[in-house]
């Protein structure tokens, strides 16, 4: 499945057809001059401050009109301290297959302290983090669909196009505009720059 | 004689690649928009915002100045002293950004290229190359008659 993954990449490097989008885990339009593409790690304290801080000023400048079309993209890293990154990542794709990602990636994030393996938490408690985004009957699905061998697929689909791009850190986000090749920004943490960066590019 | 003409046609060879490289870096930055020059100088951690964007918009332009002026090779002692000093500034920042364990983009020839062993290597090598530049320029500056 991996090697299926890698394949389709460099198939996509080859023919330089445009990034793949799962349109459950898009926001905004999809034939906007500006793209943003996410690779971000529940895990990882910066992905937090991303998806709490810039991300919902993002939503509000560019939302409004389809200016932006952003799309995330799991990049569980490889890290020891990451314990429950990758069983995250499952739970938020099996939850965007029933239209519930953007719930479960906000309590994911919101609660990241509660169950990450960096706070010392033995157990993870990655799912009642999850739970408690969901309505019973969804916890049902969302259970199911994570062991789902098309969701672990689409995870690891995700992280070999992240490879392919050279990202070794998140969150990453890759810009694409004006015809240009999908490129990595240096840093997407400052929100002023990055407004500014967009507002100045068609 | 043949040593002596060795070693200045490689210091020549030495101040156009220099230069070279400086005006190339400094194309790569200005054909984008100077805000992504901005987002790697931020990264560092270094400056104020407003200073950010002051070095974003003018760095690329100073670049493109000195590398010109090493090519064309006069007064080599004040450009190879500036391109030096800029040089330093640059490895210095690199190596503090490594030694934090700072996972930023080097910035130094557009985005996309993070921080290495292998860029403190590259950033190093162009020290070296800048000093050594420089220090032939002032010894083998003309003797005033007395």
């Amino acid at each position: 499945m991996k090697l299926c993954a890698l394949l389709l990449a460099a198939l996509i490097s080859c023919l330089g057809q445009p990034m793949p989008a799962d349109k459950d885990k898009a926001f905004g339009n999809p034939s906007a001059s500006r793209r943003l593409d996410v690779f971000s790690d529940f895990e990882c304290p910066m992905c937090r401050s991303f998806h709490m801080e810039i991300l919902p000023q993002l939503e509000r400048d560019y939302g409004p009109g389809g200016k932006i079309y952003i799309v995330f993209h799991e990049f569980p890293l490889n890290i020891p301290a990451h314990k429950y990154n990758r069983e995250a990542a499952y739970y938020a794709t099996a939850a965007a297959r029933i239209g519930r990602y953007d719930a479960v990636a906000d309590k994911l994030f919101l609660n990241q302290a509660a169950w990450d393996g960096a706070h010392g938490n033995p157990s993870g408690k990655v799912w009642e983090t999850v739970a408690s985004a969901l309505t019973p009957a969804e916890q049902k699905k969302v259970q199911a669909l994570a062991k789902d061998p098309s969701v672990i697929a689409a995870v690891e689909s995700d992280v070999a196009l992240g490879n392919r791009f050279g990202i070794n850190s998140t969150p990453t986000v890759l810009l694409t505009y004006g015809g240009r090749r999908p490129f990595a920004l240096p840093n997407a943490m400052n929100y002023p720059l990055l407004r500014s960066l967009l507002d100045g590019i068609k | 004689m043949a040593s002596s003409k060795l070693v200045r046609f490689t210091l020549i060879a030495l101040r156009v690649a220099l230069g070279a490289i400086f005006v190339y870096a400094a194309w790569v930055k200005l054909r984008d928009p100077w805000q992504l020059f901005a987002m790697s100088i931020d990264a560092y951690r270094v400056l104020p915002l407003g200073m950010v964007e002051l070095t974003a918009r003018v760095v690329p332009w100073l670049e493109l100045a000195l590398g010109l002026w090493l090519i064309a090779g006069f007064w080599l002692r004040v450009s190879g002293a500036l391109v030096s000093l800029l040089l330093l500034t640059f490895f210095g920042l690199m190596v503090r950004a490594y030694a934090k364990g700072m996972a930023i983009d080097c910035g130094c020839f557009g985005p996309g290229e993070a921080i290495s062993w292998k860029t403190l290597l590259r950033d190093g090598t162009l020290v070296a190359a800048a000093l050594l530049v420089t220090t032939m320029a002032f010894l083998n500056r003309p003797k005033t008659a007395a």
